[in-house]
């Protein structure tokens, strides 16, 4: 197996589900109809409602949908049950489920008078529906928050060679958002200087790799080289479970990603988060193009960097730490969320791209086509942790993209330094964002009952504490499975709403239900088992080690994770209950779909 | 006159995937900006609606009489301005220029 017969396959399976499925429900079930009014032509208030172009409104999709996600969790899935799992599920979700969720939640909007999901569950299912989706969102938030600030401080620790490129893009950004909003300069000249200065310093990082290196060892000389917290991690050893430890200068670069992302969560918006995103974009959207491209041609040109070098299947139930479970179901399908399935998808599509579609023909080819993109997204990501093998799961999945960039005649130390960064880059950008719709959702959900968290220090300040707090526990991959859970439940709960609908106005509810059922007892099962993990391999041995710290925070995600499985309960309950009242009277129920605004 | 070829020429499908793939590329880039800009400006123009017609939302900012003058310039502007003040807006509708990517 090489990587060019991965990209063909997937190719084919975008080709086959989008032509032979996706299109077959579009016409026969929703019957997309060019000549009714979408909201976007009917509110159109230039800002929110706002008919637009087909090809913009995919860009645009594409790019609010596709971040970290597909790429972290490929690199997950493949070192724990081997690349062929990963694969079939990427492949099968993507087909059956994730375009169908994602595509169904704008036409729900559409078919509602732009209404968002929680607007649609309000009237459909329940008012405590608004509620959960609100405790889901927030732990989301939370646990995609620990994992990246984990997962990126300790690749910034480990690879000086990529903190020139960091320091400069951040820098980049700021200039940026002063040049578009303040200096008046255009896009293309704005975007040259900065993206270009950003890029090389991407790409002269391992020329600066000495200077960043003695910076990590003084820091660590201040404590005489022993480390500040120590912790069992069942993540280290190949999943047998080791004492790790945080060193000053991990905590260093902990703190600084925090301190960015604080300010990134209360500078007004076009100060920071959204030029240095648009930055980063670049360098991630350029590397992945190269990576793509090298992985189907580097089978004639470079082969040595397109075979497969780690195990197509390693075992059903691999043990993960030293009481650890990791049965393949379910823990596959939360794992690997983004690129197969994704419940974020739905609750952005419904707000953003559903009242700016400008006929009900775009539907399919914005909301089901971009999710077809970001499966390939996936694939990549897939595809050079498969061919990259080395080193630990980050440094596997740049070693791979690295190779794969090499074909392009880049030195493959510069071409590794760049598949590092781009992994830095585009989950900082991300975390920054997390930590501001934390804020945000923090303060809408308590605000009322804690009035300081009005304040907006106070509710950054708390969400990163809380952040820095399960970044303690030392298990980022229970807390990437925890967050996977979380979306998927959000995609459960998309696909739920979707199929109450589908059934209120007499249409055929199967496409979307049948996801839903398996994604519902899917993720109530994964909540399960990594509350299992949590307290039998982190909770119990630093307990049982008298480490506070990391005891408390696993002890909360076991908290967090009991609380997600309330919530799916009640949504099962109500979702049910909603479904059978509207599967016996279908008209009643289209009559009140319509009332809104 | 002979029949006419209805079928594009290669120039027209070059051309064609060239503005389809530059429209992808400015809806994953630029478009943003643009949009954000757009929400500044309306941010703005419900300031200035509300400091007018406040008095109708029990937010009574500026003497009638003075509001009355202005209604002339704001006159587009009403129609969103009631759909604004009277939506409610989550979060993810509100904040969504900062979900992008999360």
């Amino acid at each position: 197996m090489n990587a060019l017969i991965a990209v063909i396959m997937g190719a084919a399976t975008v080709y086959l589900a989008y032509t032979r499925y996706a299109r077959r429900i579009d016409r026969n079930v929703i019957q997309s109809d060019p000549k009714r009014a979408t909201p976007a032509t009917l509110y159109m208030d230039g800002v929110d409602f706002m008919p637009t172009n087909r090809n913009i409104l995919f860009g645009y999709h594409f790019k609010s949908i596709a971040a970290a996600g597909p790429i972290v969790g490929a690199i997950v899935a493949a070192n724990l049950w081997g690349w062929l799992p990963a694969m079939i599920w990427l492949v099968l979700g993507v087909a059956f489920m994730g375009w169908a969720s994602d595509y169904s939640a704008i036409v729900l909007s559409v078919r509602n008078e732009g209404s968002s999901l929680s607007a649609v569950a309000h009237r459909l299912i329940s008012p405590r529906t608004r509620t959960i989706l609100f405790i889901f969102i927030f732990f989301y938030l939370l646990l995609i928050a620990g994992a990246f600030v984990g997962i990126m401080a300790q690749v910034m620790d480990s690879q000086p060679k990529t903190h020139l490129g960091m320091i400069l893009l951040v820098a980049m950004g700021l200039l940026l958002g002063q040049m578009l909003y303040r200096w008046g300069v255009g896009l293309l000249p704005a975007t040259a200087l900065t993206v270009g200065i950003a890029f090389a310093a991407v790409l002269a990082g391992p020329l600066t790799e000495g200077l960043f290196k003695g910076l990590n060892e003084f820091f660590n000389s201040l404590t005489g080289g022993s480390a500040i917290v120590t912790y069992f991690d069942p993540t280290l050893a190949g999943f047998k479970g080791a004492e790790a430890k945080i060193m000053p200068s991990l905590l260093f670069w902990a703190i600084a990603i925090c301190i960015f992302c604080y300010a990134g969560s209360v500078l007004p918006i076009w100060r920071m988060a959204q030029p240095v995103v648009y930055v980063g974009f670049w360098i991630t959207a350029v590397a992945m193009i190269l990576g793509l491209l090298g992985a189907s041609l580097g089978t004639f040109i470079k082969p040595e960097v397109a075979q497969f070098q780690i195990p197509a299947f390693k075992g059903w139930n691999p043990q993960l730490g030293p009481s650890g479970i990791m049965p393949l179901w379910p823990m596959l399908f939360v794992t690997i969320a983004c690129g197969a399935i994704s419940g974020w998808h739905s609750l952005f599509g419904s707000v953003g791209t559903a009242r700016q579609i400008e006929s009900e023909a775009d539907m399919l080819p914005v909301g089901a086509g971009a999710m077809f993109a970001e499966f390939l997204l996936g694939l990549l990501a897939l595809l050079a942790v498969t061919v990259g093998a080395k080193g630990p799961p980050v440094a596997a999945f740049a070693n791979g993209l690295g190779g794969f960039i090499s074909v392009w005649g880049l030195p493959l130390e510069y071409a590794v330094s760049l598949a590092f960064a781009t992994f830095i880059v585009i989950v900082l950008v991300v975390t920054q964002l997390i930590f501001r719709v934390m804020r945000v959702t923090l303060t809408e959900w308590l605000g009322e009952a804690i009035p300081p968290l009005r304040n907006q220090h106070v509710a950054s300040f708390i969400s990163v504490a809380l952040a820095i707090l399960l970044v303690l526990t030392g298990t980022w991959i229970y807390l990437w499975q925890l967050f996977g859970a979380a979306n998927q439940l959000m995609a459960a709960l998309s696909l739920l709403l979707v199929t109450i609908w589908l059934a209120s106005v007499g249409k055929d509810w199967l496409y979307a239900g049948l996801p839903m059922i398996f994604m519902y007892v899917t993720t109530v099962g994964s909540i399960l088992v990594t509350a299992y993990n949590l307290y039998f391999n982190v909770y119990v041995p630093n307990l049982d080690a008298g480490r506070l710290l990391p005891a408390v925070g696993s002890g909360l995600m076991v908290l967090v994770a009991v609380l997600l499985v309330v919530a799916a309960l009640f949504i099962g309950f109500d979702g049910w209950r909603a479904f059978l009242k509207y599967l016996g009277q279908p008209a009643a129920a289209a009559r009140a779909a319509t009332a809104r605004k | 006159m002979g029949s006419v070829d209805t079928h594009p020429g290669w120039k027209e499908r070059v051309n064609s995937a060239l503005r389809t793939l530059s429209q992808v590329l400015y809806g994953a880039t630029g478009y943003e900006f643009a949009r954000h800009a757009l929400e500044m400006r309306r941010q703005a123009e419900t300031l200035f609606m509300l400091a007018t017609m406040g008095q109708l939302v029990g937010v009574p900012i500026l003497p009638p009489i003075s509001a009355l003058r202005l209604i002339p310039h704001f006159m587009p502007d009403i129609a969103r301005w009631k759909r604004e003040m009277a939506s409610q807006k989550e979060i993810w509708e509100r904040e969504e220029f900062e979900l992008h990517g999360v």
